[in-house]
Parts: C-alpha cells; structure tokens; sequence
C-alpha cells in the first residue's frame, strides 16, 4: 500500500468525531494534528483519536505540519478563506457541507484549487449509505427502470433545542442565505441530482418560517423541480415528527424508498409471480424487510452505527483514489451542479 | 464579598446566590443572555446584578469578572450529548478561567461532582474521602462524568500556573424541591413505575440548602484555598429509607421493581466482557448495564463529610426529614430579606 496520507483537521465540533474516528484507524492516513481555536477542545481530540500535534492557529499548523490532507470541519461562514489557505499551503481539502454559501464563492474557491492543483471535495456523505447504494444498484441494473422522479424529505426538530434553537448563542448557519436549512440542502440536493442528474427548468420553491420569530429566517422548504419529463420534490419540515430523512427513487418500473435515520428498504416493482400476484409478493418480501429493519436498526443502535455511516466509506475511497494519484470520488461536476442548483432555489425568481 | 456566581439560574446556583444574600455578599449573578431575571425571587435584591453572557463565549467575560473578590462556578451542562456537555462544561470553564486571569481575579470556588471517582477501582463499603482514586477510564462513564474529569483537570491546571487560590468542592447528589428523585435510587420507567437497583447502600446525598451553605462557605475561609472537599450530609439513609420517605410524599405512589445489586452487577460485567471480547467494544448498552456506570450510582460505600466539616466549620442545618418537609411545604425557600449583615471569614 502507498504511504499514508498525512492528515490535519480544522475544527473539532460534532462531526469531527465521525471524520477523527476514521483518521484514527485508517491505515490510508496518518492524524498528524488537530486545530481548534480552544485549547482544551484541540486536546482531547488529540488525545481521543492520537493526533500527534494540537494547534490553535491553523496557519501555523500548516506551516509546521505539512499536511498532505486536512479536513475543514469548522461553520461555513469560515469554509472559503481557510479552504483557501490550505490548498495554497498545497493541501488537498475534504470541506463539510456547504462548501461555501453562494455558487460564485464555490467557482473561485475551485479556480484556487485547480491554480494550486489540489483537490477540493465536498462531504456528500449520504451517498455512501447502505440504502442509497442499493437504490443506485436497483436503478444502474434495471430493476426500477428509468427514474422518472425523486422525493428527497427531511424532517428535523431543530426549533425544539438544540444547537440552531439556543437563543443565546445564534448558530452562524442562521446568517446563510437558506438560514438553517442551508445546514441540510446540500445534502438534499445531491440526493436529487444522484438520481436526476439533469437540468430542470422550471422550478418552484416555496420558503417558510412558520414558526415565526427572528432567529430563525426558514424552517420550512417545499419545492418542485421539472427537467423535461422528469420532476423532483425537495422538502424539508421542522414541523412534523418523527425525524426522518425520506428518499424515494420512481422510475418506469417500480419504485424504491428508504429513511436514513432509520434506515430500511422497500421496493416495489414487478416480480416474477406476475401481474396478479406481484403486489402480493412485494407486501410480503417488504414487510419481511421491515421487521429485518427493525431488528437491524436496535442493533445498529447499540453498535453505535450512526446515519453517518456513508462518511467512513466516501473517506476511504476518496483517501484511497488521493493515495493512487487518482480523482477523489466526489467531482468538480457533483458539487458545482449541487450548488447550481441550491441557489436556484434561492433564487427570487422561484420563488412561491 | 463580591462574588461572581456562574450558573446562578440552576437548581443549585439560585440556593447559593440566597445563601450569598443571606450571608451579607454582594453577589454578581451569571445569567445567559435570553434568560428572563424577573422570575427569581431574588432579581431585585440590592446587593445583585447581573451579567448576561454565555460562558461558551469569550465576548464580555473580562468585564463581567472585573472588580469581583471571587468566582463561585457552578454553570455545567447537565444533559446532551457528548458535545454539548463539553461545550457547556469544559469550553465554559476554559473561557472561565481565561477571562478569571486577565481580570486579574485568582479566587476560585469550582463545583466539581463525585462522579470525577473510579468506583470500579474501591472495594464495597470503602470510605470514599478525598482522596479516593479520580476515574481512570472516563470513556467507560456518562458524559457528564467525562466533562466533569476534564473541567477538574482545567482547573488544577488554572491552580498551578497562576498560582490561582483555588477550592474544588464535589458535592454528592444533590436533592431539594422539585429534584427529590436521584439517581442513585435506580431508573424512572415511567412516571410510577421505578427500578430500584439495590436496598442498602448509602446514598452520598447534599439536601440543596446545606450544599449552598458549604459552598458560600467555602468562599469565605481562607482555609479551604487549596482544598478539595466533599460535600454530603451527616447520617445519609440507604435507598430503602429514602425511598420510603420519597413514596409517602407521592400523590401517587409509584410502583418499585427491586433488583438485587448483586445480580445487577454481575450481569453487567457479563455484558462487559460480552462487549469487549466478541463485539470488540463497539457496543453501546444503556448505564445501568455498565460496570463502571453502574457502580458509580449503586455501589455500596461509605461517605464522610469530616474534612469539609473541619475545615469550613460547616454543619449541614436540615436533617432528611427537614429537607423532605422543606421541599414538599409551600414556604418560598429562596426569600432573601434586603437586609443583611455581611460576615467576616
């Protein structure tokens, strides 16, 4: 195997421990350093997940450490100038969601990292869990036939505490264009376009507070999308429960759906029993799955397997393809068109 | 005194600031910026102000410290996950003890908790003083325990580099009005149906008043600079006898499942050889089925309040049956008259 990668990360907040776990055991990367502008906080990630070094000032830690990846796990507000800074110090960049706020700010942080010829990948981790690579299976192998349409829907509670609900310390996500739906779209999005990749026309968002007050600029989003014949639904609630990350690929055929939070399988297409006992047998073969489900998902709670699942495998192929020489798994393609396409959203223009 | 009290909103925090009061100090409340003064008894006593910031920020902190004597820091996050204990705990303390130095103020009182010990490591019906072992393994306990060890850590650290006078008091569990439940009874099912893990160990409990006094106690003497203290009442009753007292103030009684400790110990360290050796520790089972979470809530011990007794000259004033009428009367526990005369050390 090639040698490690050497390995830095900016930011030691809650998903850090997803991106440390997998830094620490590894055998592609090596945690050379973690940055964090509080001491204690740079420590115990250290100390947790055996980092060599701790910093508080990331330029320095560039400068000292050399890292030949570092992961930017800091709010998105801060993304774009450290993100910078990094591939000119000649650092590949692994970025969390959204890269940047605005698809302008996305094309010059690209331009700086094609200047630098370093990577620059977006998380787009849900694409790496179990379901959706067996949905993808189910699409690349015929069983739903051409995918006619795509429902990407979350319900998160985030007006009942929590991070985004704390009053006295305002999330900086508050201050995106989406406000704390930004935290979540790209996600969404990439849903979407892995499913539909294609350009929609006409587009109709609908962005709500519903919940009022000032802290919050959106809590809710519906919106339609149609390119040609084929139509998206993007939603998002922080109103209804319970939490769920619902994805549902039709196509000609049959269709497939999951829940990410909780994760199943369901598929509903012709089966070999024919027309008459097809539904049938879909009821059985679903319902067999779902109570699978349920006992797979207690233990996955008590494994600790989290819905971040996907990040561990988009770290080791993108490690792995970086280790070859190779273009990392996420494209300049997948987060340009994503962000193309979250700022269509926003655009007043499609606006309902 | 004036004394700044972190943490002054809490089920603690409002006692101490009253006992404070009480004692004649100045006290400077840290309350968070959204929180609503107005609905503590105490907001328009004369000797408090307030200082509205968050400790998980370092934005107004110095000036909040300024001009103090000395900090009481009681602020902790209770509940959350790991991150927003650390958060609430371990960076508040850090910001803390930041801004504590640039503004010159090096007199400490920390509030710590008996979870920072290694129960796993003391045999049954041990005495746990002091100077009993500091929990060696936190990632084997709650979150709580875990940013508690490392705020105690922040603040041995604040000690030794500036030479700061530091008191660190651990209470036990802490019980008053409205918190009589514990957890070292067992485990709310639901709201009348309880699991009660063991009959006869001691519970380490501090009735909230005879807390609040010990630690504005220990504000004041200069013998308890350096000191770390454990805070518990004198002839603590076991689960049963608290238990019992606890049922008969209940409208409602609730129903108990007793469950030998024993037996719950055992299998817990059947689960945790089960975990470690064939699942490679990846699993995750709920407290009471972690050897080291377990004991820290039911191992049979004994507790001693001797060195805080000795050097704070501190008696707790209300017995169990006190504090059980205390807290189930209407009296206003937290009235504080305007006037009172300050105490000298």
């Amino acid at each position: 195997m090639a040698m490690a990668l050497r390995a830095a990360v900016i930011g030691t907040g809650v998903i850090s421990k997803e991106h440390l776990s997998f830094l620490n055991t590894s055998a592609r990367s090596q945690l050379v350093a973690v940055c964090d502008l509080s001491k204690i906080s740079a420590q115990y990630a250290a100390q947790r997940y055996q980092a060599q070094a701790t910093f508080a000032d990331y330029r320095q830690m560039l400068t000292e450490v050399k890292p030949d990846v570092v992961h930017i796990l800091t709010p998105p507000h801060t993304h774009k100038w450290i993100a910078k800074d990094c591939l000119e110090a000649g650092a590949h960049v692994i970025c969390e969601k959204p890269l940047t706020p605005t698809h302008e700010e996305f094309r010059e942080l690209w331009a700086i990292a094609q200047k630098c010829d370093r990577y620059l990948i977006e998380d787009h981790n849900y694409r790496y869990n179990e379901p959706i690579l067996a949905i993808e299976k189910f699409v690349t192998d015929g069983t739903l036939g051409e995918v006619q349409e795509v429902e990407v829907r979350m319900a998160l509670n985030v007006r009942s505490g929590g991070a985004f609900a704390d009053e006295n310390i305002p999330n900086p996500v508050h201050k995106l264009p989406a406000g704390v739906i930004h935290d979540v779209i790209t996600h969404l999005v990439y849903l979407t376009l892995r499913f539909l990749p294609v350009e929609f026309e006409r587009i109709s968002a609908a962005w709500s507070n519903h919940g009022g007050g000032t802290l919050f600029k959106y809590d809710d989003l519906d919106a339609v999308l149609i390119g040609g014949s084929k139509h998206a639904r993007i939603r998002f609630s922080a109103h209804t429960l319970p939490e769920c990350f619902d994805v549902i690929v039709r196509g000609s055929r049959g269709y497939a759906q999951t829940d990410l939070f909780q994760p199943y399988l369901r598929c509903v297409v012709p089966r070999k029993a024919g027309k008459q006992l097809s539904p049938l047998v879909n009821h059985y073969i679903n319902g067999s799955n779902l109570v699978k489900a349920s006992v797979g998902n207690f233990s996955r709670k008590i494994m600790q397997r989290t819905p971040y699942e996907g990040l561990q495998r988009l770290l080791d192929e993108t490690y792995t393809a970086l280790q070859n020489g190779n273009p990392p798994p996420i494209t300049f393609e997948d987060m340009d068109h994503t962000s193309r396409l979250v700022e269509a959203l926003l655009a007043e223009g499609n606006r309902v | 005194m004036k004394l700044l009290i972190t943490g002054a909103s809490g089920f603690l925090g409002q006692y101490v600031v009253v006992e404070a009061l009480r004692r004649g100090h100045q006290v400077r409340a840290v309350v968070r910026p959204s929180g609503d003064v107005t609905r503590y008894t105490w907001h328009d006593h004369p000797s408090v102000e307030f200082a509205r910031v968050d400790l998980r920020c370092q934005e107004g902190l110095t000036s909040a410290i300024e001009g103090v004597d000395a900090v009481i820091h009681l602020a902790a996050a209770k509940a959350g996950d790991f991150y927003t204990q650390f958060a609430g705990t371990v960076i508040a303390t850090e910001n803390l003890l930041r801004a504590m130095v640039e503004a010159k103020v090096l007199r400490l009182v920390a509030i710590s908790t008996f979870s920072v010990y290694d129960y796993v490591k003391m045999e049954n019906n041990t005495l746990v003083t002091e100077d009993a072992p500091i929990e060696s393994n936190p990632l084997e306990r709650d979150e709580y325990a875990q940013t508690k060890l490392i705020q105690e850590q922040l603040v041995r650290e604040f000690e030794n580099t500036h030479q700061a006078l530091v008191t660190i008091i651990r209470p036990g569990m802490v019980y008053g009005r409205d918190y009589l439940w514990n957890a070292c009874l067992g485990a709310e099912l639901t709201d009348t149906l309880w699991l009660r893990i063991g009959a006869r160990a001691t519970m380490p409990i501090t009735y909230v008043e005879n807390c609040a006094t010990a630690i504005v106690l220990a504000s004041e003497k200069e013998a308890a600079i350096a000191q770390t203290l454990n805070v518990v009442d004198d002839n603590l009753p076991t689960q049963r006898e608290f238990a019992k007292k606890l049922l008969k103030r209940m409208t409602v009684p609730a129903k108990l499942i007793p469950v030998n400790w024993a037996l719950m110990n055992s299998l817990t360290w059947v689960l945790w050889y089960y975990n470690k050796i064939i699942l490679k520790g990846q699993a995750k089972f709920p407290g009471i089925f972690v050897p080291a979470k377990l004991q820290a809530r039911f191992k049979p011990l004994q507790y001693t309040n001797a060195h805080a007794k000795e050097i704070l000259g501190w008696t707790p004033k209300y017995s169990l049956d006190d504090a059980f009428e205390r807290s189930s009367s209407d009296a206003d526990l937290l009235a504080v008259s305007p006037q009172a005369s300050p105490v000298s050390a």
